[in-house]
């Protein structure tokens, strides 16, 4: 009989290590806001659309390069704290905020710079048991040799989809929602610093276009503010989306027209999205961009 | 004959695993080859395992959300799993528009991928799907190409 139960336990023991992916250091810390409790306001499906359709972490540094705007370490939130954050909101959150800033790194090749980001990243996504999914020595070995820069931001990239999407499918939906929200906090926060340095068109109607998904997330963070933390990101929401109710974006109708280009299939849309946003609500979502920023990383 | 069921058990389980892990494997494969372009930067991928559809019923598929910006030139690709029974076909969606896709039913010609020119900042679907019903196993890639 024991032989039987010893076998069966050497079968648990593979399972979990390959579920860990051969990771030692994941701590199993659990607080309230590790798991999803009462009714929520906006359902599953609503909620996982959401959070899905949040821009990548790399998406706003890569307008930001393709604008030529010089890289600045002054726009990247400092990793020196990464062990003073000890509940899960705060790993899943600042694992959002890295998660941009590394996207940032690696879209400007900055691999010196990157083995500190994604230091923190494993150490948070440890914290909240997602480690698994960061494959911190190839990153690692990736940005030391300096080569291979396509690797690097694939897979960092790829990594951090897959965490969002094992949070997801295992009901942790908050700590998805803290990591997605993590990211647009800090993608916004680029994009409103480098408008404030060097104004251009398009970094004022991708600020503006933002309206669209913090009305989204703001019901997203509505469905866990009994937590305090919640709250408090709730609020900080809520004075950005004030100086956002002003902002307009309207749409002139079109019809998409498909195109072979170069033997590529191309289809141009003909609709288009024109946001107004006045200087004076630029500036004031800039400013307040900043506090909020600022605020949360330091919650 | 229990006690024989009973030694098997654990090694069945193992072998599910370790076949799950294969499979997790070869998307994550497959999702980099199909990201893998020198002119654009990968952002997000939809990894889809459909069933064979019912017969004379609508064809299985998987629906993303998913945010566009304006003035940006996106890539949408997909790529089949290598054993995957169906063809799969991406399609975007504005709303109710179709907006793109890699299946041109006029010509009944198949893309791998294409450019999406995006003039309207919002939320988009895209659905992946495969041809004729079929089941299927395949990855959806969205990459970045640049600024138009």
């Amino acid at each position: 009989m024991i032989k039987k139960v010893l076998y069966f336990l050497i079968v648990i023991a593979i399972v979990a290590s390959c579920k860990s992916g051969g990771d030692k250091s994941g701590t199993l810390d659990l607080d309230d806001s590790d798991i999803v409790q009462g009714e929520l306001e906006v359902s599953g499906e609503v909620m996982q659309d959401i959070i899905q359709s949040v821009s990548s972490p790399v998406e706003m540094a890569a307008l930001v390069k393709s604008l030529g705007v010089q890289f600045s370490n002054k726009y990247l939130a400092p990793t020196e704290k990464v062990d003073e954050l000890t509940t899960s909101f705060q790993k899943a959150f600042n694992l959002g905020i890295y998660g941009a800033d590394l996207g940032y790194l690696n879209m400007y090749s900055k691999t010196a710079n990157v083995i500190d980001y994604i230091s923190a990243i494993k150490n948070l996504a440890d914290g909240i048991r997602v480690g698994q999914f960061f494959d911190f020595t190839t990153l690692k070995r990736l940005a030391q040799n300096s080569q291979n820069l396509d690797s690097l931001m694939y897979l960092s990239v790829h990594s951090f989809n897959q965490m969002d999407q094992y949070l997801r499918d295992n009901n942790r939906s908050n700590l998805s929602a803290l990591m997605v929200i993590g990211v647009w906090v800090e993608g916004l926060y680029l994009v409103t610093q480098v408008a404030n340095e060097a104004p251009h068109p398009d970094l004022a109607e991708r600020i503006g276009e933002q309206k669209i998904i913090l009305e989204k997330l703001i019901l997203i963070v509505k469905n866990f503010a009994k937590d305090k933390q919640f709250s408090i990101l709730l609020e900080e929401l809520n004075r950005l989306n004030e100086l956002y109710k002003d902002v307009e974006i309207v749409i002139i109708p079109g019809e998409p027209e498909p195109r072979e280009e170069n033997g590529m299939l191309v289809f141009v849309q003909n609709e288009r999205s024109e946001v107004k946003i006045t200087d004076e609500q630029l500036k004031e979502i800039i400013t307040t961009t900043e506090q909020v920023r600022n605020k949360l990383i330091n919650l | 004959m229990n006690m024989k069921k009973f030694k098997l058990f654990p090694i069945f389980i193992l072998l599910s695993i370790i076949s799950l892990n294969i499979r997790a494997q070869d998307i994550s494969q497959v999702a980099a080859q199909c990201a893998a372009a020198a002119d654009a930067v990968y952002l997000k991928d939809y990894v889809v395992n459909l069933d064979a559809s019912t017969p004379g019923g609508a064809p299985n598929q998987a629906r993303f959300a998913l945010m566009l910006s304006k003035n940006t030139k996106y890539r949408f690709s997909v790529c089949p799993a290598p054993n995957s029974e169906g063809e799969p076909v991406l399609k975007l969606y504005d709303m109710n528009v179709l907006v793109g896709s890699t299946y041109i039913e006029a010509t009944g010609k198949d893309f791998h991928m294409f450019d999406f020119n995006c003039q309207k900042s919002g939320i988009y679907h895209v659905f992946i799907s495969f041809k004729d019903g079929k089941a299927g196993e395949a990855v959806g890639v969205l990459s970045f190409v640049k600024r138009l």
